[in-house]
């Protein structure tokens, strides 16, 4: 009925395309759907706002004894400062060597190959190595996510921060629950922070004397260690602080630009070793200093490309060096883990333990003599604790008839099983407090045998305590057994999903999609009123080969090896698309050239591919001097390695690349812009930004991406303008719809090109040619030329998921390129950077390809003699959109559906979590660009 | 003719030929080298080539099929230089697809493309030589079931087929990360065409048998 009346009115001036509140609807039911399950999936663990206070030490069973016999020799460190375990040190300084891995440290000889990164770090070995008894370095495994900002509330609240966290990332939150810091506060010690700026924002108000350094500013090697260095010198001589914070910056953001194997790393490398030897040296020579334990840490490791944030062994293997300058009794060796020693390269032998980072926040805490954080489920690690000098002093309820016949050993575990003990019993406090606050607690099997577990441990502690005599192996064994376990059970079901949002959020998608094929299945029955019905069974033909290649790529999403191989398993659909089109060019015996051109340039995109999966696994060294040139740097000077021609070669590749798409481009504005005033300022801001690119990278003068943005959004506006005004409406209607798109197109071009670096020019002409391949073998051998193709529509989104992987980008956070964000503007700004961050990473792939769609319906059209009227044209434009909409909504809500499958993989956030949020970004992108595109066009 | 003559038993006998081929070529392999498609897929896949080859380009020369105007020498001439062009289709397509193209991968490749163009490009190249028209005939043989006149084309089109979508669908586990070393180029899409090459050689008997006998109703 819909359609007969629309057959009337189909010369009315503007033509309404009913598509357009439906795409809105879908909007809206798509932005519910990843809502709710974006709360069920990320909202995981609930946050107590409980903290620990002195007093409550009496509840525990561990102290009765004191409680009854109060402290007889009051310790000499701090006799007044309240506490539940006896400091053992005075101060503690710790420095933190942000993307610190664990192979800047330990020495060469423990890996099998000798890299140049490798034994920078000379100090700390030197020292491990020649005092055994008072340095220890440790491969500290941190949990995932190894964001810098989850990393330092895990080591202050010695919890297990979860995912949704790291998209608190930029706000930085200041931490609620319970920490050591907060605890220092409360019991009257002094700290001081100098370094990276996120400490002020997690912690505003606990540093006595804080000297942020801003961290966002990745290119930006030094300021932030230069400042430390300013500050760390003065203090150290001062006495008024008991724990000072030091974080240097440089090697994450060498990491970042550079990557791991690169000069600039060495340099910062050495750097941080000349401040450690300053400091050492300070240490022993301040009286102050002599009982003060030097830590020098990472809060978390990262890969060769120096990223980070998943949980691969190469991310979260990070390192602890703990020194004192004070030596201690030789019976520590018996404590320490002897089993991975190895010489080192003077002949010395060295040793190595591991310890988990959950563990660090207790063990702090225990040195330092202050009440655990509520929230710590770590266990105080017993190498670090031996380490301090007071940990080996005799404690104070211990009868005195043993005292005697004990040795530094059996003191030690003495005052270890008491320490083991508070420790058990604030977990214990912390599980039983959870269980009742938590709508969803622990599993109540495991809960049992988690209880078990610290019963027994605790009448194993009572037994000891009755007769102090005794050997303390078996309640350590106990204590510890417990604490594991509940770690091991807090890793495994901490993340607390909320099956009933999730299932909700999921149904509403699948609603959508429901809808979404209605209103597809309506539009498309609308348009075959004016079709050729005889071409029925090939047009069901092609839907459903469309539909099966969209099921086989969204079925691949649920293993991870295909999530990790997506810009392949998408390369290898569109190869098999483009296969199949050639072949069907051949059963019409007409061979075309635009079949061949499509199948190399698959070609070069899969290497582009390649190339971008190989910088996500290992560092190119072909990639050091500059994070944008991913591509040409990359595979071309590697087969002329070793001459200066492959650096001329990438130099000049990008130019030669840009100059051929200003050619095309130039091309293509005059062959589809008709009316004349707007072909030529088009086509001046095209020349002016390309001008202006060349100009960036030859000289790096901010002023001229500025102007390549202002060159985009004026064109935006002028677009705007002419499609308000109604300069075009003269012409007729597909005329309209190709200035429309072209300025557009021509719009943003400028724009990701130059965010995207010197791949650029090169993405862009694949994306160029690859579209102009798809709409050239667009129905081929069909009659009606203007009809929807739903493979084409197919190979277009194909094409843009390959797009996004050839231009460097992958689905992990750090899989971003913020070097993109500075691009024109060297200081921070949120707002800003998040657009640009935002335009270079879905430019390629969702913006360009999105808003050139009406040209698949367009330029088969113009190319054909016949003329079309208007209805016909929007209807297949909306059925094209729809179409693109379906097949994303289709691929993202099987990924949604995979990630709540595999909810509890091992990978869930180092892989389909982050696959869920781009997807889910993604899909809401494209929801948003459809409606705009559908309002702007039609 | 004798073309015309060729009925559904022939046909399952000169495919159970090729098969007994490939079947001897990896006895022969794993006989005397010990050496099966895991262990080593380049000698594997030498000897299969090696066997499959002329067992295929003598059947095929022989159903030639302008019996006139060419001769047996002839067609075996277009055979062997079709194999080497088959071959460099095969390996285009399999690089567009994602083959891996280092350097240590080429051998494997390049008997792995042989085998490809055996199993698709010659056997239409001893048949049909040059002829534009034949050569459409067996690819527009999905578009519809009944099109294809010819019992050879049959027997051309239908293993074709089959050894194509067999690797194509061979190279899935592909990416999977099981790590075990038949997922390795070009073993599994090499079991895939040569399991999807056996099904599309027992199935083109079943389709000659069927199209004959459509044919006779046809007919009477």
């Amino acid at each position: 009925m819909r359609g007969k009346k629309r057959l009337t009115d189909r010369w009315a001036p503007t033509p309404k395309v009913m598509g357009v509140p439906w795409l809105v609807v879908l909007l809206g039911l798509h932005c519910a759907g990843i809502y709710l399950f974006t709360r069920g999936f990320l909202l995981t663990r609930t946050e107590l706002s409980a903290s620990s206070l002195p007093s409550d030490l009496h509840l525990s069973p561990c102290s009765s004894s004191s409680s009854d016999d109060p402290d007889p020799a009051p310790h000499h460190l701090h006799p007044s400062r309240p506490g539940w375990t006896r400091p053992t040190v005075d101060r503690i300084l710790i420095l933190i060597v942000d993307a610190l891995r664990f192979d800047f440290v330990a020495p060469s000889t423990f890996f099998q190959e000798k890299k140049p990164w490798m034994d920078r770090l000379s100090l700390l070995q030197h020292l491990a190595s020649t005092q055994p008894n008072s340095s220890r370095i440790f491969k500290a495994i941190a949990d995932p996510p190894t964001t810098s900002l989850q990393r330092l509330k895990a080591l202050t609240t010695g919890g297990l921060p979860t995912f949704i966290d790291v998209g608190n990332s930029f706000g930085a939150p200041a931490i609620k629950e319970d920490n050591w810091l907060h605890q220092l506060v409360k019991n009257g010690r002094r700290v001081v922070m100098m370094g990276d700026d996120t400490w002020t924002q997690l912690f505003p108000e606990h540093f006595n004397e804080s000297y942020p350094y801003p961290s966002f500013n990745v290119k930006d090697l030094d300021t932030v260690d230069n400042g430390v260095v300013q500050h760390l010198e003065p203090w150290l001589h001062r006495e008024d602080w008991d724990v000072l914070i030091g974080h240097f910056l440089g090697v994450d953001h060498a990491g970042h630009i550079y990557g791991v194997d690169s000069l600039p790393m060495i340099q910062k490398l050495e750097q941080i070793n000349a401040i450690i030897q300053n400091v050492t040296d300070v240490m022993k020579s301040q009286k102050h200093l002599e009982n003060t334990m030097l830590i020098v840490m990472g809060d978390h490791a990262q890969t060769l490309n120096g990223d980070h944030g998943g949980g691969t062994s190469e991310e979260v293997e990070t390192c602890l060096f703990a020194w004192m300058p004070r030596s201690l009794p030789s019976s520590i060796s018996s404590i320490f883990d002897q089993s991975t020693c190895s010489l080192d390269l003077n002949g010395g032998n060295i040793c190595t333990s591991t310890m988990q980072q959950l563990d660090f926040a207790v063990s702090i805490s225990a040195l330092l003599g202050i009440p655990f954080p509520f929230g710590s489920i770590g266990r105080v690690n017993p190498e670090l604790y031996a380490l301090s000098p007071g940990s080996w002093d005799p404690q104070w309820h211990l009868t005195a008839f043993c005292e005697d016949s004990r040795s530094d050993l059996e003191t030690w575990k003495h005052n270890y099983a008491h320490v083991l003990c508070i420790n058990s019993w604030q977990v214990k406090r912390y599980i039983d407090s959870y269980s009742a606050t938590s709508v969803m607690g622990f599993p109540t099997d495991d809960l049992r045998h988690i209880t078990d577990l610290y019963n027994k441990a605790q009448s194993s502690w009572s037994g000891s305590k009755n007769s102090p005599c005794m050997p303390e192996n078996g309640t350590i064994n106990g204590f510890s057994n417990f604490l594991l376990s509940f770690a091991a059970l807090a890793r495994s079901a901490w993340t607390e999903f909320d099956l009933k949002l999730m299932g909700v959020g999921l149904g509403i998608i699948i609603i959508s999609i429901i809808c979404h094929i209605l209103v597809f299945v309506r539009v498309h029955s609308q348009s075959n009123v004016y079709g050729n019905k005889t071409e029925k069974s090939s047009d069901h033909l092609q839907i459903s080969v469309a539909f099966f290649l969209v099921a086989v790529r969204a079925v691949s999403f649920l293993s991870n090896s295909y999530i990790l191989a997506e810009g392949r398993v998408a390369n290898f659909l569109l190869a098999s698309t483009a296969i199949a089109s050639t072949r069907s060019s051949l059963v019409y015996g007409k061979f075309k050239k635009h079949d061949l051109v499509f199948l190399i340039l698959i070609i070069f995109i899969r290497f582009g591919i390649e190339m971008g999966m190989t910088k996500q696994a290992v560092t190119n060294p072909f990639l050091k001097y500059d994070s944008g040139s991913d591509f040409d740097s990359k595979w071309l000077p590697s087969l002329f390695q070793g001459h200066d021609f492959a650096t001329l070669f990438s130099e000049v590749s990008p130019m030669i690349f840009l100059f051929l798409l200003a050619f095309v481009s130039y091309k293509i504005i005059t062959c589809i812009v008709d009316a004349s005033g707007i072909k030529w300022i088009v086509t001046i801001g095209a020349m002016l930004s390309y001008a202006l690119i060349v100009t960036f990278w030859l000289s790096e003068r901010s002023f001229a991406p500025r102007m390549v943005y202002g060159i985009g959004f004026g064109l935006l506006v002028l677009n705007f303008v002419i499609r308000s005004t109604g300069i075009l409406e003269r012409g007729d209607a597909l005329q309209r719809l190709r200035n429309l798109a072209l300025v557009m197109v021509a719009a943003w071009i400028p724009t990701i090109l130059i965010l995207l670096g010197k791949q650029g020019p090169f993405a862009v002409l694949v994306c160029v040619f690859a579209g102009w391949s798809i709409i050239s073998s667009k129905n081929k051998g069909l009659l009606d030329d203007c009809k929807m193709d739903p493979i084409s529509v197919m190979q277009w989104s194909l094409l843009a998921i390959c797009l996004f992987y050839q231009t460097g980008h992958w689905c992990t956070f750090d899989g971003l390129r913020y070097g993109a964000a500075f691009i024109g503007f060297d200081e921070f700004k949120i707002v800003r950077q998040a657009i640009l961050l935002f335009i270079d990473t879905f430019g390629i792939s969702h913006i360009l390809p999105i808003f050139s769609l009406p040209f698949l319906v367009v330029l088969p059209a113009s190319s054909s003699s016949k003329k079309r009227d208007k209805t016909v044209i929007f209807l297949n434009l909306t059925q094209v959109y729809l179409l693109y909409g379906l097949i994303t909504a289709i691929t993202t809500t099987l990924t949604i559906l995979c990630v709540a499958i595999q909810r509890r993989h091992l990978m869930v956030w180092g892989l389909f979590a982050p696959k869920y949020v781009f997807d889910a970004i993604g899909l809401l992108l494209t929801d948003v660009l459809i409606c705009i595109s559908a309002l702007f066009y039609c | 003719m004798r073309t015309a003559q060729i009925g559904a038993t022939t046909a399952l006998t000169l495919h159970s030929l090729c098969a007994a081929g490939l079947a001897a070529g990896h006895w022969l392999a794993q006989s005397f080298y010990s050496s099966s498609l895991i262990t080593d897929p380049t000698r594997t896949l030498r000897f299969l080539t090696v066997c499959e080859a002329p067992i295929v380009i003598v059947l095929f020369s022989w159903l030639r099929r302008d019996h006139d105007r060419c001769t047996f020498i002839k067609s075996v001439g277009r055979g062997l230089m079709g194999l080497p062009i088959g071959a460099l289709f095969s390996a285009f397509g399999a690089i567009v697809l994602g083959a891996p193209v280092g350097l240590k991968y080429w051998p494997a490749t390049i008997y792995w493309s042989m085998l490809m163009s055996l199993f698709t490009f010659v056997p239409a190249a001893c048949v049909f030589g040059a002829s534009k028209l034949g050569w459409q005939h067996i690819l527009s043989y999905s578009n519809s079931f009944y099109r294809l006149s010819n019992v050879v084309d049959y027997m051309i089109s239908v293993p074709a087929h089959g050894a194509i979508l067999g690797a194509w669908l061979g190279a899935w586990p592909m990416p999977l990360d099981w790590e075990r070393p038949w997922q390795e180029w070009p073993i599994c899409v090499t079991y895939g065409a040569i399991a999807g090459h056996l099904i599309g050689m027992l199935l083109s008997p079943v389709l000659i048998y069927l199209h004959q006998r459509h044919i006779r109703t046809k007919v009477e």
